[in-house]
This record gives structure tokens, C-alpha cells and sequence, in this order.
């Protein structure tokens, strides 16, 4: 990849690059290696008063605990169920609305691109008991469909808008070149346009996993079974007022971050590999 | 790319896999759905018992789960709405008054006789006017425990023998603070519990002979607060000499307080029951429980309140299930059961339990027997919720030495009375009623009359655009048809009257939500926290871009290293909130936090966080700029691949300098990327409750670190206002449709069709 080889940089400007990455990881860690800490603790300690990151007591008891005598396997099977559901469903249909969005001027399209974004704007909260009465009237209590159709309703209007800014970047004469070499209207888009926005496909695909993964309110008025609990549904589980299982907790938080470290790792390739548009541009 | 063909048939397919695989299988068996508030120690001795009833009834599924206090009650209310909840609730008897006001409980006297309701102890047992017919009493809820009391936790080590005086806590209290290393810091204190929660105040205002309420609750009327009587302001200050004497630690909340103990650096702890066991067996620690001394002056003991846990069984229930459903009850309260709680130290509700040796032979059972003897009963009024929250900014106000103990009693006497007012007031139709049902259908009207002209052109729009219309239709069907019924609820809750009052028989009243949000007794303080939610979104949304887009800069130059830079920074966001978000708040802790170790240690002094006001909000900021900086990062990282690095070198040639670039080059290429992460992450961050909420503990110190949401949150669910929360909630609405339009219209976002 170019951009891993180096090109000659001022020595001074190298070194400002790494200082500021390395005050920020350290930032970035420092609340996450207490986290840690209170997963390797014995008992059920959120806090203590003492500096250490591995307690001198440390146990991987708690880790031990999720795998044997909780259900976090299966929390973690239906998850990944319903986050890639929510992935598919949200790229496929925020990646053509985009499109549309972008390329088109059809009559109410900002009428319809303000209106999305108005789904937004009340605080989830408050719609906790309407929220549960039309579940419960659907008949959509206990069902993963229910939950991934929520999740792609919260998700799309971030990952259309998104889309649509990704394809504004890219030029028009692409695709009127491949129109005129006789490619149809959607063979234009797939082959051509959509390979030239992977960077928003990624920060879609990761937007629309990321909410599903953690979302938690609309997830317990949908799911009402022990069995069927997402990851977020699990965790709160070890909550309790007063008497929280940290330990579990913690221990499950560090656990349900590595899927997403992975996928980005997986996705980030083309985030940064500059082997999109760069070349292709005007 | 071969991926991209088969996206769609991908996406069917997991669509139909997730329609399959996951509908719960309900082999006609009968299913009783428990919701429960246990600690999770106690959850497992729950599902064995359940597995038991289930073992002597075959075709019934009893299926117990986990719900917070908000969830729960969620789920009554919908039991009332339309009929569908959980059967049975279990928790402590506080909020049945709430429970019984909006009719959401059945009786459950038909199925338990007379014979067997002696057998418990008769406070267990919880009945209540009837809903509809106050004249009758109802059993709504069977109590199978005692408990939530305080008690005093001591450390042996320091204190071989528990004061029975309150003169005897302050002397050995005094004894055991101590600064070991002479740094003007305590080392170790005399005594530490929670001052965030007023419940843990209760026992100071007891033994000094004070209540919340008037006894005995005046005929027909609501309860009357007796929160600035002379006991109730001996009683603060008496806790306020405690903290005059620097026996106690400079802020405390629930887990300091423990975090405190456990390390042997407070040398006792008032506690409650729900925790003893995590003392007791802690390694290294000689721990032991006492009861709670008595005042000097009065000679009464410091009484906490005490509150049966139990089961109501809701509306939910039809009258052809009701009898299983109480066959559960009955099971779950049976002696077996409540032997089976035994061994995790719970106070049995029947009698005959008492004398068991597991009662009698137990230290730890026979102090918690002391205590509840000495106990005052939690109110099950609906009022008591108005009280704690009239209590709790000036509890810590009080803690926090802002407060003089006679100015807070008079605050909370003030605040209890408004609170109560506003919880039991029933608003009626007004003249506005009728308007805003005329207007309501005249804009309805007027709507399709507007867009008549639209739907024209839309048909005539459709034939040249129609491929456009088929790539939006989708994506659009599922967003709205998803939102429409809560948004559409939501508005019409706006205009009504629905409260605790008016729950089921709410009706359209008019703009009295709105009128009394911007102009009633609390809109100086909706104005104050107005201002506060603006100051934490923009601070917060320039942050996240600020780092986000610095950091992808950074790191898409040619840095070694940059992918494993990149999968660490990212870190932030991949850990759930909920516990980086309680992390922070330990890091900002007075005396532990790193945040402060590290201040010191730079010679710049230490700042008390979560005690004041700026500090606090300051805080919840910096928390939430941690939290989402990574997000922006990302897709800045994404927008920077857009830009052709041919720009790059055309301007290095004409020496155009790196700052230049920066202005002229990449942020003008960033802008269609950045844009909606922008609009978005400015609505999301005005309405993130969660991330303030943790940080400052519900709004700590004294309800001063609120932003819109969190106030709204407090406001309504603990009054249950509900129609002037969603006004509150149209008005956050309208708010932010007002910004996006006004931001989206100044930077063009939904133009850029070249």
C-alpha cells in the first residue's frame, strides 16, 4: 500500500504525528484498563481506593463465571444474529436511498431527506410506553424481526444521509460514461459508483452494527425471554440497584468490545487505503 | 466486485433466517411471566423454586426475569392500556400506592384464606382501597420478606465494641479519623455512608423523633410533609456536626462508601441488608454487623425504614388464569421457599420461620430481626416519591456544606408540598380544548389540501423519475412506518391530561402542557437548563469533530504503526457506555480519582468534581467527548480516501503552506461527509441522557448538572406527568427540527447535486 511506505517527512512533524497519537491512545486506554481492573477483581467492587492494575487478588473467576453459569454464548449467537440482520438490511437500503438522494431531483426528495432526520429528534425515552404498547399490539414481543426492524428504522437515517454525502464526493462524468458505453441506470450505480464509495459502506456497515450491538431500551420492551437476550440485555442483568455483579459486568463489557475491534479491523482496510477514488477523481 | 451482486439475495436471505429461527416456540403450554426486582444473589435460589412449581404443574412455564423499577412499571401500565404486561411484579411494597392508583393490580384475596394469611406477619400483607370502589379493600400484594434496612457495619479491627449512643458514634468515630502520614489528608475515617440518597437520611430524622409525613394521614386528602419540624432539624444537625467534625469522608456515594470500608479506610459503615454479605465474607476484613445506636437526647433510636418485599399480580391477568397465577404466588411465599431464602440471610415473613435455628442461631439474622423491630414502615403512599425527590438536592446540598440545616429543611418542606401539589392535581378541559382539536383537524386538512398540488406533481414526477422513487421507497417505508404510531401518540399525550390521576381516563385538555412549561413556577429553571443543553452540545459536537478530524489527519499520513494506532483509538467506542461511563465517575472521585492523582502530581492542586456544580457538567463533558471522539474520527478517516491527493501536490508545488491545505482543501472535501455527522451527533448529544445521567448520578450535586433530557426524565417519571413530559418532549422536538433546518439550509447539505 502507498501510504505505508513513507514519503520524506520533516523529522519534527513525524514525531508531533506519533506524540499526539500516543497522548490520545493513552487517553483512549486509561478508562478501559479500569475496566479490567474491576473485571479481575474478586468480590463485587466498582471502585476501590487503591491504584493498581492488576489487583493483587486477580481472578479470571468472573470470566470463568460468563461461560459457565451464564448464557453468554447464546447472548452473543443472537447478537450477532440480529446485528448482522441489522448491517444487511441497513447498508442495502441506506446504500440505494442515497443514491437516489444524491444523483436524482425528484419532487420531495428534501422534503423526505428533512423528514428522516426528524425521527431523530425525540428523546428515546419518552417513547419508552408507546413504544411498548405498539410491540405488544403487533405481536412483536419475543420476536428478533421486531427488534431488527427498529434497529434499521434508528440506523437508516444516519447511514442514508451519510451515503448520500459519499456519493456527492464522486463525479457525475463516471457514471455518464458508463451510460453512454450502454450500462443501465442500476448497473451504473452497482458496478461503478457503489465500489467508489466503500469508505461509506464501511462507516455505514459499522454505524448500523454499533447500533444494534449496544442498543438497549427498545431491545427490553421487545425481548422478554432470557433465551433470546441480546448482549446489552445480558449485561444489564448483572445490574441490580445497590447490588451490581461488576466483576460480570466488567468482564462481559471488555468481551463484547472484541467483535467490534474486529470488524473494524476488518472494515478499516478501506477506510485508509486510499485505493478508491484517489486516482479516479477529477 | 461479486459482493456487491449478491447483497440483496444475502440480505433476503438473513431476513428470512431471522423470521424462522427466532419466534419462540410456545407448545401450548401455559406461561406465567414473573417480573422481578431480586438481587442476583437471591435470582438463583428464584429459578430453582421455579423449577420446583414447575416439576409439580407440567404444562406450566413460569418465566422469571430481571426489571428495573422504570421497566416494570412500564410494563403495568401497559397491562392497563391494552392488557398486555408481565402477570406477576415482585419488589419492595413502596410503589404499590403508585401501582393501585392506576389500576394496574388485581386482588388476590379470593385465593388466599383466612387461615393462611395468619401465618404471615400481618405487616407482609398490603391492602389497599380498591380502584374503582374505595370503600373496599383489596390484598395486593403478599409479602414474602422483610428487609432493605440499614444497619450499622463495623470494622473489628478498629472498633471492638459498636456505639450504642449517638455520643458514643462521634467519639469513636473521631478515634478512627486519622491522617497516618501527617499530609493534612485522612487516611482513614470514622464513618462513611451514601449522601446522595436521602433514604440513608431517614434514621437521623427517626431518632431524633421526626417523620416525613403528618401522623395519623389526614381522612381523604393526600399526605401532608413534615419535613421542618424541630426533630427533623435536630436531625440534620446532627449529621451536619458529624461532617463539622470531619468524621466523614468529603463526598460519598453508594460505591465510595463501600469502596471506603472494604479497604479498611473507613471504620464503619451504615449500610443496608442487601450488602451485608458482601462485608461479611470479604477476606481480610473483620467485618460485623450492629444495629443502629440510639440518640443521646431523646433516647430513640436512629430507625431506618423497613419495607417487605413481595407479589402483586396485574390486570393483565384474565380471570380464567388468575387462579394459577396466584398459585404461584402462593408457592413462591410458601414456608419451603422461604427456607430456601434462608441461607442468604433474609428475614422470613411468616412467623413460624422465625423461631427456625437458621433464624435463632444466626448473629447477622438476629441484629437484622433488632433492626426491623426497630424499624419504620416505608409508606406506600404515592406521595413518598414526591418526598424523596423534594429531599435529595438539599440532602446534599446539606453534605456538600452549602447548606445550614434549618435552610434545608425549610427547602424541603417547600419542595414536598409543590411536588405533592403537582402529583395530585387533575386538570380539566379547558377553553383551548376545543381549539386544539379544531386546529388539529383543520391541519390535517389543510396538509392534504397543500400537498394535493405535491401528489400532482409527484404522479407526474413519477413517470421521469421513477427509478429515483424505487431506490428511496424502501428505506423511507421502514423508518416511517416504524415511528409514526409513538410519534403520533406522543403528540396527542401532549395536549392531555395523562397522570397518575388521569391514567386511563386521559383526555385532549388543551395547551395546558405547553402554558405551564414555558410560563409556570419551574420555566425559569426549564430556561437555565435550556441554556446548560445548548452549552453541552456545542462544546461536546466541536470537540468530537475537533479530535475526530485531527486525529484522521494525523493518521493518514505516513505514520508507522498508524493500523494499530488506529484499532486502539478506536477503543472508546467499542467498550458499552454504561461502564466507561461509571469509570469516569470513580476517575473523578475527591480523594481516589485518578484524575485528581494526576492533577496533583502536576503540582496543580485538586478539584472536587462531582461536589460542584462546574466541575460536575465539566465532567460529564469530558466523559462524552471520550466517548464519542473515535465516531467522528472514522468518518473523517472515511472522507479523507475522497479526497484525490493530486490537489496535495498541485499545491505543494505552489508552496502553498500545510495550513492553507488544511483550510482550503481538505475541509471544504470533508464538508459533504462531516455534515450529517454533524446535524446528527448535535440532536443525539442534546438528547444523551445516559452519559450525564451516570456521570453525575442522576443529576448530582443538588439537580444542577441536568441537560433537557435528564430533567424531563426526572421530572415525569418521578411525578408521572405524562402529558407534560411529551409536551416537554414536542418542545426538545421542535427545538432541533428548528437548528437542523436553519443548519442544513445555511450549509446547503441537502443540495450538492452537481
Amino acid at each position: 500500500m502507498t501510504s505505508d511506505t513513507p514519503q520524506r517527512e520533516p523529522f519534527l512533524l513525524t514525531l508531533g504525528r506519533h506524540a499526539l497519537l500516543l497522548a490520545f491512545v493513552a487517553i483512549s486506554l486509561w478508562p478501559v484498563l479500569d475496566v479490567l481492573a474491576i473485571s479481575l477483581r474478586p468480590g463485587n467492587r466498582l471502585r476501590t481506593t487503591e491504584f493498581e492494575l492488576f489487583p493483587r487478588d486477580a481472578t479470571l473467576a468472573s470470566y470463568r463465571a460468563l461461560f459457565t453459569e451464564q448464557p453468554f454464548l447464546r447472548w452473543l449467537g443472537n447478537s450477532l444474529l440480529v446485528s448482522t440482520a441489522v448491517t444487511v438490511t441497513g447498508v442495502a437500503l441506506a446504500s440505494i436511498s442515497g443514491y437516489a438522494f444524491s444523483r436524482f431531483k425528484f419532487v420531495g426528495r428534501q422534503t423526505m431527506m428533512v423528514s428522516i432526520l426528524t425521527t431523530q429528534m425525540f428523546p428515546a425515552t419518552m417513547l419508552l410506553l408507546p413504544l411498548y404498547l405498539m410491540i405488544a399490539k403487533l405481536g412483536l414481543v419475543n420476536t428478533f424481526v421486531g427488534l431488527v426492524l427498529f434497529y434499521v428504522a434508528t440506523a437508516l437515517p444516519f447511514c442514508v444521509w451519510q451515503m448520500k454525502g459519499f456519493y456527492d464526493t464522486i463525479p457525475h462524468s463516471l457514471e455518464e460514461a458508463a451510460r453512454i458505453d450502454g450500462c443501465s441506470p442500476w448497473n451504473a450505480f452497482t458496478k461503478v459508483v457503489l465500489p467508489l464509495a466503500a469508505p461509506g459502506l464501511v462507516i455505514t456497515a459499522l454505524f448500523s452494527f454499533m447500533s444494534a450491538w449496544s442498543e438497549y431500551l427498545i431491545a427490553a420492551q421487545v425481548l422478554q425471554d432470557r433465551e433470546l437476550f441480546t448482549l446489552p440485555l445480558g449485561l444489564k442483568s448483572f445490574q441490580s440497584s445497590m447490588s451490581t455483579q461488576w466483576g460480570l459486568y466488567a468482564a462481559a463489557s471488555l468481551l463484547v468490545s472484541i467483535p467490534v475491534v474486529i470488524l473494524f479491523m476488518l472494515l478499516s482496510r478501506y477506510l485508509v487505503s486510499g485505493l478508491t477514488l484517489g486516482s479516479v477523481k477529477e | 466486485m461479486p459482493l456487491q451482486n449478491s447483497l440483496p439475495k444475502l440480505a433476503l436471505a438473513l431476513i428470512a433466517l431471522v423470521t424462522l429461527g427466532c419466534a419462540r416456540r410456545d407448545s401450548g403450554q401455559q406461561v406465567v411471566t414473573l417480573w422481578h426486582q431480586m438481587r442476583p444473589e437471591d435470582r438463583a435460589v428464584l429459578e430453582s423454586r421455579v423449577e420446583a412449581f414447575e416439576a409439580e404443574h407440567p404444562g406450566v412455564d413460569v418465566r422469571p426475569l430481571y426489571k428495573e423499577t422504570e421497566e416494570l412499571r412500564s410494563g403495568l401500565e401497559s397491562a392497563v392500556l391494552v392488557g398486555h404486561g408481565p402477570d406477576l411484579v415482585y419488589g419492595p411494597s413502596d410503589p404499590l400506592g403508585v401501582y393501585q392508583a392506576i389500576g394496574a393490580l388485581r386482588d388476590l384475596s379470593p385465593y388466599f384464606e383466612a387461615a393462611e394469611q395468619e401465618a404471615f406477619d400481618p405487616v407482609a400483607l398490603i391492602r389497599l382501597p380498591a380502584h374503582k370502589d374505595p370503600t373496599k379493600s383489596q390484598l395486593v400484594f403478599v409479602g414474602d420478606r422483610f428487609g432493605n434496612h440499614l444497619a450499622l457495619i463495623y470494622n473489628r479491627k478498629f472498633v471492638p465494641k459498636p456505639p450504642e449512643t449517638t455520643v458514643e458514634l462521634l467519639e469513636i468515630a473521631k478515634q478512627n479519623t486519622v491522617d497516618e502520614d501527617g499530609d493534612g489528608r485522612f487516611e482513614r475515617y470514622g464513618l462513611a455512608w451514601n449522601y446522595t440518597e436521602p433514604f440513608f437520611l431517614v434514621p437521623f430524622l427517626t431518632g431524633h423523633g421526626g417523620w416525613l409525613f403528618k401522623e395519623p394521614r389526614p381522612e381523604g386528602a393526600a399526605e401532608v410533609p413534615t419535613l421542618d419540624t424541630p426533630e427533623i432539624i435536630a436531625g440534620l444537625r446532627y449529621v451536619a456536626s458529624l461532617k463539622k467534625a470531619q468524621v466523614l469522608p468529603r463526598s460519598a456515594d453508594y460505591e465510595a462508601a463501600a469502596a471506603l470500608f472494604l479497604a479498611g479506610k473507613a471504620a464503619m459503615l451504615i449500610d443496608g441488608d442487601w450488602s451485608w454479605q458482601k462485608y461479611l465474607s470479604e477476606p481480610g476484613l473483620d467485618a460485623a454487623i450492629a444495629v443502629l445506636p440510639m440518640v443521646s437526647e431523646t433516647g430513640k433510636p436512629l430507625a431506618p425504614m423497613v419495607a417487605p418485599k413481595g407479589y402483586s399480580m396485574s390486570v393483565a391477568v384474565s380471570d380464567a388464569r388468575a387462579p394459577l397465577v396466584a398459585e404461584v404466588v402462593k408457592f413462591l411465599t410458601n414456608e419451603e421457599t422461604q427456607r430456601a431464602f434462608l441461607k442468604q440471610s433474609i428475614l422470613p415473613s411468616r412467623l413460624a420461620l422465625r423461631s427456625d435455628p437458621a433464624v435463632v442461631d444466626d448473629p447477622t439474622m438476629q441484629v437484622s430481626l433488632a433492626q426491623v423491630e426497630r424499624g419504620r414502615l416505608m409508606p406506600t403512599a404515592t406521595e413518598q416519591r414526591a418526598v424523596w425527590d423534594a429531599m435529595r438536592p438539599h440532602y446534599q446540598a446539606l453534605m456538600a456544606g452549602e447548606m445550614t440545616p434549618e435552610a434545608a429543611a425549610a427547602a424541603m418542606q417547600r419542595d414536598a408540598v409543590s411536588k405533592i401539589a403537582t402529583l395530585t392535581s387533575r386538570v380539566e378541559p379547558d377553553a383551548t380544548a376545543g381549539l386544539v382539536k379544531l386546529l388539529g383537524g383543520v391541519l390535517l386538512a389543510g396538509l392534504v389540501y397543500v400537498n394535493r398540488r405535491t401528489l400532482v406533481d409527484f404522479a407526474r414526477d413519477w413517470r421521469r423519475n421513477r427509478f429515483a422513487y424505487i431506490l428511496v421507497l424502501p428505506a423511507l417505508a421502514v423508518i416511517f412506518l416504524t415511528v409514526i404510531f409513538p410519534l403520533a401518540y406522543n403528540v396527542l399525550l401532549s395536549f392531555s391530561n395523562m397522570s397518575l390521576q388521569n391514567f386511563r381516563d386521559w383526555q385532549i385538555v388543551g395547551l395546558h402542557n405547553y402554558v405551564s412549561l414555558l410560563t409556570g413556577g419551574e420555566s425559569s429553571r426549564f430556561w437555565n437548563v435550556f441554556g446548560k443543553t445548548l452549552l453541552w452540545t456545542v462544546i461536546n459536537v466541536s470537540l468530537h469533530v475537533a479530535i475526530g478530524v485531527l486525529l484522521a489527519i494525523t493518521l493518514n499520513g505516513p505514520v508507522r504503526g498508524k493500523s494499530l494506532y488506529r484499532i486502539l483509538l478506536i477503543i472508546p467506542w467499542a467498550v458499552p457506555a454504561y461502564i466507561t461511563a461509571l469509570t469516569w465517575r470513580g476517575m473523578f472521585d475527591d480523594q481516589f480519582g485518578a484524575v485528581n492523582h494526576l492533577l496533583a502530581s502536576w503540582g496543580i492542586g485538586t478539584i472536587n468534581w462531582l461536589t460542584q456544580e462546574g466541575p460536575a457538567f465539566a465532567a460529564c463533558i469530558i466523559a462524552n467527548v471520550w466517548l464519542g471522539f473515535p465516531f467522528m474520527m472514522m468518518i473523517a478517516l472515511g472522507g479523507l480516501q475522497g479526497i484525490p491527493k493530486e490537489l496535495y501536490e498541485a499545491a505543494a508545488i505552489d508552496r502553498v503552506s500545510r495550513w492553507n491545505q488544511f483550510w482550503h482543501i481538505t475541509l471544504p472535501m470533508l464538508k459533504p461527509v462531516l455534515l450529517p455527522a454533524i446535524t446528527l451527533g448535535a440532536v443525539w448529544t442534546f438528547n444523551n441522557l445516559n452519559v450525564v445521567w451516570l456521570v453525575s448520578n442522576g443529576g448530582e450535586p443538588s439537580d444542577k448538572t441536568h441537560i433537557l433530557v435528564s430533567y424531563v426524565y426526572k421530572a415525569v417519571f418521578n411525578l408521572y406527568q405524562y402529558g407534560y413530559g411529551a409536551a416537554l418532549s414536542m418542545v426538545i422536538f421542535a427545538m432541533l427540527l428548528t437548528f437542523s433546518v436553519l443548519f442544513l439550509g445555511r450549509t446547503k447539505a441537502t443540495e450538492a447535486v452537481a
